[in-house]
């Protein structure tokens, strides 16, 4: 676990030490492909929690997802609609069900766990 | 497998925290946009080469008063000090000078006499306008009715009497002398002066200008107040 937290940290730093940027008019696709990973992230904690994790969904939903989303909001800016804010609620939806369920299997392994305890003690 | 899972999930959280920096660089970016154009950024070039070729010859007079100094170092190093302490006296304004100059002669307007108004002081105002346009030549040394224009004279209204260097100005006539660096730019001045508009601004006041002819050896009397410095500091080094 610690090893995906330094992977995270990692990013940041090299991210906030090169001062990349990209042109401002590219800043929303950027913007999406965070979401869209973040999402993928959450659901794949979840499917690892759910004892469901698999390796090739993971990771093909991981850039499939960012390349979708992205086009999505290029297609909209193409067409005049704001086809971006679609990828937004849907990611932004399964974001918060995927936290949520995370939130109860953790809680149930918590209350598992002390319950275990408890009855060895 | 456990090892795999944490692999690939490190390898995501790195792609993602990348992401997530970029974004933050971009989004972070200073709001003061450059909306200078062509002429606004031309123009600061130009004051920068003024600037650039100001130091030059600063640098090549530097360079002047050091080999003057190595020149006169066996011989009498007092003799060139003292020298150079006449220059900057010079510059500063604290000797007489002499040059080619002409004289400027402030009088109330002949209209203003026939109609027997009463003649007012020049405002300060009107004087700091016409030295400000003079000024716009350089190497111009000056005096207003007797009193040496120096770096730091001030032109204002001291209880209602307009003053230079603190001295009244008398109500007019009176003269404005000045030498410019050579013959030909006090020509130059005196035509412009002889063309210029500010004669209406002085009009208005019922003033008259008249400039006088060119001469080759004007003489502009000596400051003769004491240049307070309290606020100049040794830079030091050399």
């Amino acid at each position: 676990m610690w090893l995906s937290v330094l992977g995270l940290l990692l990013g940041i730093s090299l991210g906030l030490l090169t001062d990349m940027q990209i042109p401002s008019e590219y800043a929303n696709y950027l913007s999406i492909a965070v979401l869209a990973s973040l999402d993928t992230l959450f659901g794949g904690i979840r499917a690892h929690l759910q004892h469901m994790y698999d390796d090739k969904v993971f990771v093909s939903g991981f850039f499939f997802n960012i390349i979708l989303a992205a086009g999505l909001a290029f297609l909209g800016v193409h067409l005049g609609i704001d086809l971006y804010l679609a990828a937004i609620f849907a990611f932004g939806v399964r974001l918060f069900q995927n936290i949520a369920v995370i939130r109860r299997l953790l809680l149930a392994k918590w209350t598992n766990k002390k319950e275990t305890e408890e009855s060895l003690g | 497998m456990r090892k795999k899972i944490f692999s690939r999930f490190s390898i995501i959280l790195f792609i993602i925290g990348l992401m997530m920096a970029v974004q933050y660089n971009t989004v972070n970016e200073p709001d003061s946009r450059d909306t200078r154009d062509v002429w606004a950024i031309r123009q600061e070039l130009s004051v920068e080469k003024k600037r650039h070729s100001e130091l030059l010859s600063e640098i090549g007079q530097l360079d002047n008063t050091l080999d003057k100094y190595e020149a006169a170092s066996e011989e009498s190093p007092e003799q060139a000090l003292k020298e150079t302490v006449e220059e900057l006296r010079s510059l500063a304004g604290l000797t007489e000078t002499t040059g080619p100059g002409f004289e400027v002669v402030i009088e109330p307007s002949p209209e203003a006499v026939a109609f027997g108004q009463t003649i007012e002081g020049i405002s300060p105002d009107l004087l700091i306008r016409f030295l400000n346009s003079i000024n716009s030549f350089n190497n111009l040394e000056m005096s207003i009715d007797g009193n040496r224009l120096v770096n730091t004279s001030a032109i204002r209204d001291i209880n209602g009497k307009t003053t230079v260097n603190t001295k009244p100005v008398q109500t007019p006539p009176f003269t404005v002398k000045i030498v410019a660096g050579t013959m030909e730019d006090a020509e130059k001045l005196s035509n412009y002066l002889l063309s210029s508009p500010l004669l209406d601004d002085f009009y208005i006041d019922d003033l008259a200008v008249t400039v006088s002819e060119i001469k080759e050896d004007m003489v502009i009397e000596a400051y003769d107040g004491k240049i307070s410095n309290q606020y100049l500091k040794d830079t030091g080094g050399e």
